[in-house]
């Protein structure tokens, strides 16, 4: 018997979630007939923008965090390394919804205060778990690199980067997760995202309507995780 | 040699070419409008060279410098400078809106707000720098003691956050009771099922996926889909509402923010188990102890710091979390962030997320600290 994929379980749930989210199944969910929900075009226009201010987010955020990181765990840099786990314990103590807030007298209302929010957020936890990625990494394993005579830089391209792989996507599972939900608080700053039924619902009490941007907003998570982590398991295979 | 002298000149500049080149107040006729940019040069008058040679020296001196006597020299430099540039904003704000009519705010601008978190994080680097017990704490009690101070004495009123504040006073008070109320009550529920969940013997991997899911969900969701299902529920059996369960509020903002926490208590509970072996257990049940002594005198001692390193992440995110429950009703601190997001007024957005930054701060400082000290009390 096969194993069962790790990513079956949120493929399974987002998808459940997704269906829900739907008109018709999220009128009967929330009981009320009087209710006003959001047309499926609204609901896909939003989830698409909502997937565009996370991915860009993310890819931010990824190519920050991660190159940041692969800077701090070069030897030359080790000085700076309990400098960075403080300061990423510090970003994390300010909530992204503050962030958010922070920067909207600056940036204005929109995307820019989210993606903002979105890259502050999420840059520490990333540079973080890379660096724990690739300390995993064994000593032994790199010096036998070296006593090969490989350079730093292919020792980085050939031994760390394909053993520290799956750490590295467990690390961007987390900013998926965070980018998802830092992009659903933006509606606040107004973003028009998957969390703008849910906070314009709130403020004139349209339940279903608010249940759909709760469901697809979770289902938009869960369906991100399931992608990386049929990523993770297919580079841990090969 | 030559390399970390050219790091401390480096150092010295950023401090006062920050200040050469962004404003640091901002002068507006409301406070609704951004305003003219006012430079360090015309707000801080004679304040000015002390604040910058103090501001150059500080960091200089910390990045160049090595052992603890320069360290230490650099932190009060640091805290000075601070303090010198609070109270130079101040009278330079009080100069500026002087003469102007009463609706007029001097609002500090990003020069100040950038040269304040760097004077404060210098100064909270040179704490740790110099080794001493309780350098940090002394810090960080100095420079509330400072910001205390200086608005006893009223040299800050005339900024135009000390104004938002006279005005709202009340309610900020109001908003940090619910604030913590909330934060607690959120953390004392997810005590309780992680206790609860913690006395059952069989599916422990049943719980770590479904703790580890309720991440996956992003907060703002979860809130709107409690009030969802609340509302669903109570539409279905109206008789709840007698027994005061309503759809909005903090009911669904508690189990919200609760959802979140089970994951570090959770894992922090997890850890601390496994952290004594089978082995310290057998050895100490061979000597006669019994269940109760294994308890007190080995299994909370070794977990204890495992144990508060779950409590602080979740402090941390409940003081963030419980922001969003301004959300659904339930009040806190994010009353005023999202009030002031609705105007439009930076002053009110701050004067909600100042505290916010503040309380989650110390609650990572305080409680990092007792992780650290119960670690070196028993080391393992």
């Amino acid at each position: 018997m096969r194993p069962v994929p790790p990513a079956l379980g949120p493929l399974l749930l987002g998808s459940v979630l997704a269906a829900a989210s739907h008109p018709a199944v999220a009128t009967r969910l929330g009981g009320g007939s009087a209710q006003h929900p959001l047309a499926t075009g609204r609901l896909v226009a939003l989830a698409l923008n909502h997937l565009v201010l996370a991915a860009t987010g993310l890819a931010i955020v990824a190519v920050l965090g991660i190159g940041l990181g692969l800077i701090a765990t070069r030897p030359r840099f080790a000085a700076f390394r309990p400098g960075i786990d403080s300061l990423a314990a510090l970003a994390q103590a300010v909530p992204p919804v503050v962030v958010v807030a922070l920067a909207l007298p600056v940036l204005g209302f929109g995307g820019p205060p989210t993606l903002l929010a979105l890259v502050a957020y999420g840059i520490m936890p990333t540079l973080r778990g890379t660096v724990g990625a690739l300390d995993a990494v064994t000593a032994e394993a790199r010096e036998s690199a070296q006593a090969l005579g490989l350079t730093p830089a292919q020792i980085l391209a050939s031994i760390e980067l394909p053993l520290a792989a799956a750490g590295l996507v467990d690390t961007l599972r987390t900013a998926l997760v965070l980018a998802v939900s830092v992009a659903a608080v933006g509606a606040l700053a107004g973003a028009s995202t998957l969390g703008t039924p849910i906070v314009a619902g709130l403020q004139n009490q349209n339940i279903v309507a608010m249940l759909q941007g709760a469901l697809a907003t979770a289902s938009l998570a869960f369906l991100g995780d399931a992608v990386l982590l049929a990523l993770g398991a297919r580079l841990r295979r090969a | 040699m030559t390399a970390r002298l050219l790091a401390g000149l480096a150092a010295a500049a950023l401090l006062p070419a920050l200040l050469a080149l962004l404003p640091v107040l901002h002068l507006a006729p409301n406070r609704l409008v951004t305003g003219a940019p006012v430079m360090a040069s015309d707000a801080l008058g004679a304040w000015l060279w002390p604040v910058v040679a103090l501001a150059a020296l500080g960091p200089a001196l910390l990045v160049a410098g090595r052992g603890r006597a320069s360290a230490t020299l650099a932190g009060l430099a640091c805290l000075t400078a601070l303090a010198l540039l609070l109270l130079g904003l101040g009278t330079g704000a009080a100069e500026l809106i002087a003469d102007k009519p009463p609706a007029t705010r001097a609002r500090l601008a990003s020069g100040a707000w950038i040269g304040l978190i760097i004077l404060a994080g210098v100064s909270a680097l040179a704490a740790g720098r110099t080794r001493l017990p309780g350098a940090g704490f002394t810090a960080a009690a100095a420079l509330a003691a400072v910001v205390a101070g200086l608005w006893r004495i009223g040299s800050l009123d005339a900024l135009s956050l000390a104004v938002e504040l006279r005005i709202r006073s009340d309610s900020l008070g109001a908003a940090l009771r619910a604030h913590l109320a909330l934060t607690f009550g959120a953390l004392g529920l997810a005590a309780c099922i992680t206790g609860g969940l913690a006395l059952c013997r069989r599916g422990r991997g049943a719980v770590d996926l479904a703790v580890s899911g309720v991440q996956v969900v992003p907060a703002v969701a979860l809130l709107g889909g409690l009030v969802a299902a609340i509302s669903a529920l109570l539409a279905a059996a109206p008789a709840l509402r007698g027994y005061g369960i309503s759809a909005l509020g903090s009911g669904p903002a508690l189990l919200g923010i609760a959802a979140y926490l089970l994951l570090p208590l959770w894992r922090g509970q997890e850890a601390a188990r496994r952290a004594t072996g089978p082995d310290k257990v057998d050895a100490a049940r061979a000597l006669g102890l019994t269940a109760g002594q294994i308890l007190t005198t080995i299994r909370l001692p070794l977990g204890a710091p495992l144990l508060v390193g779950g409590l602080r992440v979740a402090v941390v995110q409940a003081l963030g979390l419980a922001t969003l429950g301004a959300l659904v009703g339930a009040g806190g601190l994010g009353t005023l962030v999202f009030d002031g997001m609705a105007q439009f007024a930076p002053d009110l957005i701050l004067l909600g997320a100042l505290p916010i930054i503040v309380l989650a701060l110390a609650a990572e400082g305080a409680l990092g600290s007792l992780e650290a000290a119960l670690r070196r009390r028993w080391p393992r």
